[in-house]
């Protein structure tokens, strides 16, 4: 089962059909326009197909990020008005993990010990990670190495939110905001969101090596995060 | 006690093991002269703190039953209800958070938010209790009050604020800075009573400037007035204050405050800030319910003058007889007035009334709307509501979990036996998640309760209060049966031997419903059971819930529909359904495909990062399902899911573990599935302890 009336549509249309293991890509978006919610909806598009994910939270406890699934998840029942919603829930949360890393205690040296520990003793192996909350304009070419490196060690495909700063469109590094861009050549993929008056616009800035990039839009229901129309 | 409301504070002290709360709270009734002498939790003089009233708590050095004690600061009255901090007395923490107005969070500097903490803080928040929090021991090495200001807002989401900063910390800390009136504050004197105030010294200037400011951002976002004053420069105590008490009220911002109880600082400041920030009892919103209405939710108002409306929160067995800790909500209460108990109907009339000092009481006359009193010699039980009469009100029931484990005991001689009976009696009374049944195959008491220690600390009372020597069996896990699919019945119950004869034929089915409750349909049209025998079928497959044909636990989650019947002018009759709805269950049940569920638990783990993985792969053998690990400092918390069944022992392995690093907290989640090999097992063994029962 899939969430297909989500932003997933933008993930599918792209060139290789999704992100792939071992790459990243990044969610860009500017505060408050609901960089979360959407890092949430790909969560649950994998949870959903029975993939099992870790969700790495760098500002939000468990429980706060187990509350924006479970406002999400009821979203969804009622969208897609799934059935046996329960078993569906515990399927979800039999495939997910969360990994919070508050008071700036992320390091990449913890987060590659605990996805072992996930992997070694609990036999729990990732197929994604979502990390929230990674601040861009304070983390180094370092950093985005060696979550390259751990995507590619660890076999998984990780998705980032980026803070976005006002930046006018020609200082822009192959149109993408500050401070994401000094990184772009990390990511595979680049999905920029942006809100319009009545939604939540969805534009594909970067889709792995292909120079044509997808002209559609997707337009996102600025509650539920799922497509209109 | 008649006096103005905005003057009363009814505040609860709540905190991690250890925080020092019991310290805390001896040092507020030692400030406000309710006591003249200072004792220690485990006091070496052998005296113990105050509100420690029993002696098994003196002994543990931890508190288990909230005692309410009532005293004066600066012209405000304050009802403090101490609470246990161990998990398993979690309904004394939800019965001590029901009558309360508002709350002091105890942390402990060095500890910082611990798993216990958040356990009680999720309770607060169900509750609505608006709180301050205090950070304790200072004094201690290691101690870190910026770092567990940190930890308020992001692992408790708290919008915390300091009010106070410290001067110096670990063996050099010495006093506070005010942040309201930037003022350095010491407390000298013997047990530091005496408060001297100063400049502050050069060196912290520009911190408490820093902080100030940060109080004054998050105060201003409650008041337009302080805000424009800040602009102005303008900016007053009062103004501050005003501001803090209105975010701290409407529970979006929490003012932190800090000391040592031990080495008597910063508590009178605290007890200013309880006066100042938390609500008084008109300000805080309680509701009934109206039985008269079908149970319409009504709002109580804090009025002498209205009929009274009061709570009985915790019963107390004392050397001159039964005490009843009430809150009254609404009206008054006076000595030698009638009340009505609206859960037996029956009417009772006030004796004694007294306010309360831990173990010490006060006679006096009448109690209004927000007060915290105590009547003698009434017979009920915790959780009833009490009214004048004239208004048929129950207070919203507390949430009471059921309970997930129990013991069986056997009394170790005569006298034992009639000791343990009259103590049973009286746990029950005071404590709704203890619950006392006889076995019927092995004739043994089963006692059960919400965790190992809640039930140790049960018998251990039958030995200290009621001289019962008691023998215990292996704890056992309360495990329950549900059917997983849709059965039909239609049973005819004919008995025609002699006499009377008996007739009732019922049809219809049974299936799991969503909920884990019981649910009773009656579809049956054009009378084919006459209306007034539904009630004794209903009765009748109500009765066979209690235990269930598998293993014979009780059934959770069944919807039973009755479509049709049969009945007979002379046979019928009430008994004659109730036995033909009986047969209709077990016809039924077994083809309704039962299972059996086990208690899962939230286990909370935390210890040092470099553990996580032992601690993951000691959850994970014991079929429990991780949730989450979050990692703040050297501390790692790892949430999980685990079956109660696997828990036992569980203190001794994470000790060795861990080295004695790491602790966890438990509380009951829900029942689900036992896993098919483990119910075949559990199966045998319950048939070869039958068998060996009948021989």
């Amino acid at each position: 089962m899939t969430t297909k009336s989500s932003l997933l549509k933008i993930l599918e249309k792209s060139s290789r059909k999704g992100l792939g293991r071992g790459n990243l890509g990044v969610l860009v978006a500017r505060a408050g326009v609901g960089k979360t919610a959407c890092l949430v909806h790909i969560a649950m598009d994998k949870l959903l197909r029975n993939e099992k994910l870790v969700h790495v939270s760098l500002q939000d406890s468990p429980e706060k990020v187990t509350s924006y699934y479970n406002v999400i998840f009821s979203e969804l029942v009622k969208a897609l008005s799934l059935t046996n919603p329960s078993d569906i829930k515990a399927q979800i949360e039999k495939n997910r993990m969360i990994l919070a890393y508050l008071n700036q205690s992320f390091d990449l040296r913890r987060l590659r010990e605990n996805l072992r520990n996930l992997s070694e003793k609990v036999g729990f192996v990732p197929d994604t990670l979502i990390v929230d909350g990674l601040d861009f304009s304070k983390a180094g070419l370092e950093m985005f190495e060696g979550l390259k490196k751990l995507a590619q060690d660890f076999q998984v495909e990780i998705w980032f939110s980026a803070l976005s700063k006002a930046t006018p469109d020609d200082s822009k590094t192959q149109g993408i905001p500050a401070p994401a861009d000094k990184f772009h050549s990390f990511f595979s993929m680049v999905i920029e969101l942006q809100p319009t008056q009545s939604a939540v616009e969805l534009r594909l800035l970067k889709d792995h090596e292909s120079a044509t990039l997808l002209d559609e839009k997707v337009l996102l229901d600025p509650k539920t995060f799922l497509a209109r129309g | 006690m008649a006096q103005d409301i905005h003057l009363l504070r009814n505040i609860g002290i709540s905190a991690h093991i250890d925080a020092g709360k019991t310290t805390l709270t001896e040092r507020v009734l030692y400030y406000t002269k309710r006591i003249h002498a200072v004792h220690e939790v485990k006091g070496k003089d052998g005296v113990g703190a105050t509100m420690d009233s029993m002696e098994l708590e003196k002994e543990r050095g931890i508190t288990i039953q909230s005692a309410a004690t009532h005293c004066e600061w600066k012209g405000h009255t304050v009802n403090i209800i101490d609470t246990p901090g161990h998990v398993d007395f979690t309904i004394e923490v939800e019965r001590a958070l029901r009558v309360l107005d508002g709350s002091v969070l105890v942390l402990c500097a060095v500890g910082g938010v611990q798993s216990q903490s958040i356990t009680v803080d999720r309770q607060m928040n169900r509750y609505k209790v608006p709180r301050l929090a205090f950070i304790n021991k200072c004094d201690r090495s290691g101690a870190s009050p910026y770092r567990v200001v940190d930890q308020l807002r992001q692992r408790l989401n708290h919008n915390a604020v300091l009010m106070e900063i410290p001067i110096g910390l670990e063996a050099e800390f010495k006093g506070i800075i005010d942040l309201v009136s930037m003022q350095a504050v010491y407390f000298e004197g013997a047990y530091g009573e005496t408060l001297v105030t100063g400049e502050i010294p050069s060196h912290l200037r520009s911190e408490a400037k820093a902080r100030r400011e940060e109080l004054l951002d998050a105060a201003s976002m409650f008041s337009d007035e302080l805000m424009e004053a800040i602009f102005e420069d303008q900016v007053t105590d009062e103004l501050i204050q005003k501001a803090v008490r209105k975010g701290t009220l409407l529970r979006q911002l929490t003012p932190v405050f800090l000391g040592s109880a031990y080495k008597n600082i910063g508590v009178q400041p605290l007890l200013d800030g309880v006066n100042q920030y938390l609500p008084s009892p008109g300000e805080v919103e309680n509701r009934a319910m109206d039985l008269e209405a079908d149970g319409a939710e009504v709002t109580l108002a804090p009025d002498p003058e209205a009929p009274l409306v009061a709570l009985a929160f915790k019963l107390e067995v004392t050397p001159y007889g039964q005490l009843t800790y009430l809150r009254v909500y609404q009206g008054s209460l006076r000595k030698g007035a009638e009340l009505l108990n609206t859960r037996n109907r029956k009417r009772i009339k006030v004796g004694r009334l007294v306010m309360m000092h831990a173990s010490e009481m006060e006679d006096t006359q009448q109690a209004e709307a927000g007060d915290i009193v105590a009547l003698f010699g009434v017979d009920c039980f915790s959780g009833d509501t009490f009214t004048d009469g004239t208004v048929n009100y129950a207070m919203t029931s507390m949430r009471v979990p059921e309970p997930v484990i129990s013991l069986a005991i056997t009394p170790k001689d005569n006298k034992s036996s009639t000791q343990m009976s009259k103590a049973i009696h009286r746990f029950v009374r005071e404590d709704p998640t203890f619950r006392s049944r006889v076995d019927q195959e092995s004739g043994e008491t089963i006692i059960s309760g919400m965790g190992e220690l809640h039930l140790e600390i049960y018998v251990e009372r039958m030995r200290r209060e009621f001289s019962a020597e008691v023998e215990t069996g292996m704890p056992q896990v309360a495990y329950r049966e549900a059917v997983s699919r849709k059965a039909d019945f239609n049973y005819t119950h004919k008995k025609q031997t002699g006499g009377a004869g008996q007739y009732g034929r019922v049809a219809g089915f049974m299936e799991p419903s969503e909920d884990q409750g019981y649910e009773f349909v009656n579809a049956v049209r054009g009378g084919a059971i006459p209306t007034e025998f539904i009630p004794a079928v209903e009765k009748g497959f109500q009765a066979c819930l209690e235990k269930g044909l598998l293993l014979g636990f009780p059934i959770l989650g069944m919807r039973i529909t009755i479509n049709d019947g049969n009945s007979h002018s002379v046979d019928s009759s009430e008994l004659a359904f109730r036995q033909a709805a009986m047969g209709a269950f077990r016809q039924a049940y077994m083809s309704a495909k039962p299972l059996l569920l086990e208690p899962i638990m939230k286990v909370a783990v935390e210890c040092p990062s470099d553990f996580q993985g032992g601690v993951m792969a000691s959850i994970s053998q014991r079929r429990g399902m991780i949730t989450s690990s979050a990692e703040d400092g050297v501390f790692t918390t790892v949430e999980a899911e685990v079956p109660l069944a696997e828990m036992f022992g569980y203190a001794t392995t994470l000790r060795s573990l861990t080295q004695g690093k790491a602790e966890f907290t438990m509380e009951f989640s829900k029942y689900q599935k036992v896993p098919d090999s483990i119910a075949e097992e559990l199966k045998k063994t319950f048939a070869d302890r039958l068998k060996g029962g009948k021989k």
